[in-house]
């Protein structure tokens, strides 16, 4: 669900309307609320006289794009062929298992969503792991567990965002 | 220092008495500390290190100007954060936090040097002082990447006093649209996102097709894994990719560009968009640039995360607001293109050579290549390599040059195996092959190809047949599903090599891997199809070996593919620790006590745990 | 007007007249499955794979859309034609086993049976072609469908894969599916018509007279939207069946006064 009624149409304005921007606008979106929600992309059809379906379709085809909202953190897996032949398919094994979480998939209690990706270009680093940003390098197994597990649990971060948002 | 206050520019003359200003200020700046802030050196905390050297610099009240300044990726990413020290070009590498105050003291205020953070070469025990000092960068040759490492990629200022836009305002004031184009012709240049194409040529029929609204483009989707030389450019040098695409806009007849970047590049985007703000700022975008008839923009679009948008069509789609599906060919993109109106569309790096060739001349960049590649290549020299990192050589130059002089070569006392150039498109080419000289068409003729410039080192200890099955999964992954053969082809190749790594592979499957792979090379829609099966043939090609163990002996000569090797302790390694034992999830491992232990074969699930945790590595691969 | 000389028949052209037409022009069958002349080829199934002569070698091409601008030479039934086609086939029928339609192309084409596996578990016997897509969107307008997710996985489906709001359960896509994998299902006891797979429903419209389910009735107004007569007497007759209409046609003519004299 939207929390900002108001979010779509701001976006499309952001970007004069123009149906090019549609993947832009939709990004936004989803940098908005984390995900794209479906009242959002029905919303954005409609402002922007796009068929629904085409909207889908694009949220679908690409990668980045996500229709559920994730968890708190955002993990990202290099897959790069670097980072493959130093080990990632094991890395990606190992935090799967650990966290009973699927590639592209959130975690039960939301602490955080996993994302194996082609290749984040940081191959002299490999393997690398991208934690809300902040890129490991050098990742083995072990290492990967360690860092997940100390992240601060789904319950905290929201806090600090509904602080942030009162503020 | 605050940066003066940005003016519109009205002419050429004005560009040229702002640089001598700008020129003017950095020199009273007569120190100053470099800190390399790409995607590598930030990964390891070069940000932090960059604040702390700006403190220093800030709280120091010696009577000398001390500048602090964040510069794009020095291409040595394997020794990052990377610190230089001007005045003497001096050459950190592996800084860390607690190094800033002594790098600040010792050299930057007392004009010592600190030898410990100077680079050691392994080979000879000789510290280098300068980068030019290092094998690494001493065989290569810096034309695309030459402000890489020097200027300030957020200042617009530090390029123009670096002598940005001079090509720009050269070709506006004294040269026509044509000048331009031979010019270009006359260097040779070629496309560097892969195909090879004459780049003139392709300006040329964009130039005469017919419509007035022309588009160009810059594809910055760089999506070959292992590849960073888009991005290194885009974040370390933002203006020259700008400046570029301006020159072309002019020769061709545009008044709108487009810059499509990889939406895994954020700093990237962060750089292109404070570029192209700061140009718009000083009117070398938008109407009547430097007071010519001469109008452009440049928009920037973000990618969705799909490797096929790095397609032309594929691309162009996207930029329209649909989904990333390239379409046929039969009329070019240069005829038909974005919006159905001519469009030029040229990769990251082939833009940022532009510049150069008008300032220096065509005919000075056509003296660097051979006969049909001129100038020179950026490659991302990755995977098992001692000097992992961006290098920059003259075409021509030998795999064997880049890999051993510049690279190292092989770590830890491994055999090289393969190099895999060109991308989820191109091939591994095997050691035989290493005296090849690099360019276009030799690598095509090894049925490898250049691509955008992955070059991707493996070691012995690589299984090519799995390098294949990486390959063929990502592409399988990454089509877009449209056309018949690559959507259902890959389904059907990759199901067989999966099978083949799994030990069911059956006589007969490779024959039937090279009839897909005729099949996807003559009926898919696009590039990514038709050049789909090249990681499959080509090690079939030079590993034909591989592929037959693990068929016929149901073998893995690497000892990669899991259930094709198994586990054996060295009875003469064991220390008897116990560790593997303890380890085991199976309990598959027997022994006491000074005894070395054994594997029970059938009842070990080959996870590989002891081979993982024995500190003795006594836990051998048969 | 160039020349496109086929198989060795030479036909005249208009430019970029398509090499599909050339064929259709000089009665030489090639297989397609994605084309249809109402919509822009895409040239997605690539099924009509033929030769296109560049001197010293052969390129294939796809006849539906490659536009001709010149004089060409094109073989349509040479071995190198005939093997792409095949092959395409053959990945075409490892995917749609079940579809009939395919299985007689597959037959006058010679391909007896596939030598491929099921590899995806995606929308069986589809082929993706997106002719339904096509005329969704750019002839009835609705845009009800499209595609969803990419690659091997991808499938035709409404928004959401929910039934969409836009179908108006007209049944064009079932009508150009060329492998019969869309169908329109009757749920008489519900007064509903359905499309399959979409799961999308809509309410029939039952004949004013005798009660029998007529067309959607999104689809009767849509059809009174896009005619410009629209007497009373037309608004009456749209809510018949094809049946009760002829009846009453009857009805008015045997009333009107020629045939009283005839």
């Amino acid at each position: 669900m939207l929390e900002n009624p108001k979010l779509v149409e701001q976006i499309v304005d952001r970007y004069s309307r123009d149906e090019g921007m549609l993947i832009s606008m939709m990004q936004d979106i989803q940098a908005e609320c984390g995900y794209l929600p479906a009242d959002g992309l029905r919303c954005l059809s409609k402002r922007l006289q796009v068929p629904l379906s085409r909207v889908y379709a694009i949220a679908t085809f690409y990668s980045s794009f996500r229709l559920a909202p994730g968890g708190a953190h955002e993990v990202t897996l290099c897959m790069g062929t670097v980072c493959y032949l130093k080990g990632a398919p094991d890395i990606l094994e190992a935090v799967c298992k650990e966290f009973r979480v699927e590639p592209g998939g959130t975690t039960s209690d939301r602490l955080f969503s996993l994302q194996p990706v082609n290749c984040v270009g940081a191959c002299a680093l490999a393997p690398v792991m991208v934690v809300d940003g902040k890129y490991y390098d050098g990742v083995t197994p072990a290492s990967a567990i360690e860092v997940l597990s100390d992240l601060p649990p789904a319950e905290e971060s929201t806090e600090v965002i509904a602080k942030e948002d009162v503020a | 220092m605050t940066p003066p206050a940005l003016a519109k520019l009205a002419s050429p003359v004005d560009l040229e008495a702002l640089a001598q200003q700008f020129r003017g200020d950095s020199r009273k700046a007569s120190k100053c500390v470099r800190v390399c802030i790409g995607t590598g050196c930030t990964a390891k905390g070069s940000r932090k290190i960059y604040e702390l050297f700006c403190e220093a610099a800030e709280q120091c009240d010696a009577d000398v100007n001390i500048e602090a300044k964040c510069v794009g990726c020095h291409g040595f990413c394997e020794r990052g954060p990377v610190v230089v020290v001007e005045p003497g070009e001096i050459f950190y590498q592996q800084v860390e936090e607690p190094d800033v105050a002594e790098i600040f003291r010792e050299t930057v205020l007392g004009g010592r040097i600190v030898e410990r953070l100077l680079y050691e070469d392994p080979a000879t025990g000789k510290k280098a002082r300068e980068a030019a000092d290092i094998p690494f960068y001493s065989a290569q040759q810096r034309v695309v990447l030459s402000g890489n490492g020097r200027i300030d990629p957020t200042q617009i200022t530090d390029y123009i006093a670096d002598g940005g836009y001079s090509a720009l305002a050269k070709a506006l004031s004294s040269m026509t649209p044509e000048d331009v184009i031979s010019q270009v012709e006359l260097a040779g240049l070629r496309g560097r996102g892969g195909g090879g194409f004459p780049t003139a040529r392709k300006w040329q029929s964009c130039r005469e097709a017919k419509g007035s609204a022309k588009y160009v483009i810059c594809n910055g989707d760089e999506g070959d894994p292992g590849a960073f030389m888009d991005r290194s450019i885009m974040e370390g040098n933002p203006h020259s990719v700008i400046e570029g695409m301006l020159i072309g806009a002019y020769a061709i007849g545009s008044r709108q560009g487009y810059i499509y970047v990889r939406n895994e590049y954020p700093l990237a985007v962060e750089h292109l968009k404070a570029a192209i703000s700061q140009a718009s700022d000083m009117g070398l975008l938008g109407k009547n640039i430097l007071g010519s008839s001469f109008s452009f923009d440049i928009k920037i679009n973000r990618g969705g995360g799909a490797f096929v948008c790095g397609e032309s069509t594929a691309l162009m789609a996207s930029l329209e607001g649909r989904p990333g599906e390239p379409r046929a060919k039969y009329v070019h993109t240069v005829e038909s293109g974005f919006r159905g109106k001519p469009t030029n569309l040229n990769n990251v790096e082939t833009w940022a050579n532009v510049p150069q060739i008008i300032n220096r001349g065509g005919e000075w960049f056509a003296g660097i290549g051979t006969e049909k590649s001129k100038g020179t290549k950026v490659f991302s020299l990755v995977g098992n390599v001692v000097n992992t990192g961006l290098v920059e050589v003259p075409m021509g130059i030998t795999l064997r040059r880049i890999i051993e002089e510049i690279g190292g070569g092989v770590p830890d006392g491994k055999r090289f195996k393969a190099v895999q150039t060109g991308g989820p498109s191109g091939g591994c080419i095997p050691a035989e092959h290493l005296d090849v000289r690099v360019d276009f068409d030799e690598l095509t003729k090894l049925g490898s190809m250049m691509g955008s410039g992955g070059m991707i080192v493996m070691d012995e200890d690589t299984c090519m047949v799995r390098v294949a099955q990486y390959f063929t999964e990502f592409l399988q992954k990454e089509s877009c599903g449209k056309c018949t053969p690559c959507r259902e082809g890959l389904a059907q190749m990759l199901h067989i090599l999966n099978g083949i790594t799994k030990g069911d592979g059956e006589v007969g499957d490779i024959e039937e891997v090279g009839t897909l792979a005729q099949l996807l090379e003559g009926t898919a829609l696009c590039a990514l199809g038709k050049t789909a099966a090249n990681p499959i043939l080509s090690t079939i090609r030079y590993f034909r070996e591989e592929y037959d163990a693990h068929i016929l002996d149901r073998h893995c000569p690497a000892k990669e593919c899991r259930g094709l090797f198994h586990y054996e302790i060295d009875r003469e390694a064991c220390k008897a620790c116990g560790i593997c034992l303890k380890n085991c999830p199976a309990d598959a491992i027997a022994g006491e006590k000074k005894v070395p232990h054994i594997i029970y074969q059938g009842k070990c699930t080959l996870c590989g745990t002891c081979w993982d945790k024995c500190p003795f590595s006594a836990v051998i691969k048969v | 007007m160039p020349t496109v000389t086929i198989d060795g028949h030479k036909v005249r052209v208009k430019k970029n007249a398509t090499v599909l037409d050339a064929a259709r022009r000089a009665e030489i069958w090639i297989p397609t499955l994605c084309y249809h002349p109402s919509v822009l080829s895409e040239a997605s199934c690539r099924l009509c794979m033929v030769e296109l002569d560049r001197g010293d070698w052969r390129q294939l091409i796809t006849a539906c859309n490659y536009p001709v601008r010149r004089d060409i030479v094109v073989y349509a039934s040479s071995e190198g034609a005939e093997q792409a086609r095949r092959g395409v086939m053959e990945l075409l029928l490892a995917r749609a086993p079940e579809s009939e339609e395919l299985r007689a192309m597959a037959e006058r084409m010679g391909v007896e049976k596939t030598r491929y596996p099921k590899v995806t578990e995606s929308q069986r016997n589809c082929i993706l072609c997106g002719l339904c897509v096509q005329v969704c969107e750019h002839l009835i307008g609705q845009a009800a469908i499209g595609f969803a997710g990419r690659g091997v996985d991808k499938a035709v489906a409404a928004p959401f894969r929910q039934p969409s709001e836009d179908c108006i359960g007209c049944g064009a896509c079932a009508a150009v599916c060329p492998v019969g994998t869309i169908k329109v299902r009757v749920h008489k006891d519900q007064n509903e018509v359905e499309i399959s797979p979409f799961k999308s429903r809509s309410k029939l419209m039952l004949c004013h007279e005798c009660s029998a389910p007529v067309v959607s009735t999104e689809v009767a107004e849509k059809a009174l939207q896009k005619i410009e007569i629209n007497t009373e007497e037309f608004r009456e007759l749209i809510r018949l069946c094809p049946r009760c209409r002829m009846l009453r046609t009857a009805k008015q003519l045997a009333a009107m006064p020629a045939y009283e004299n005839g």
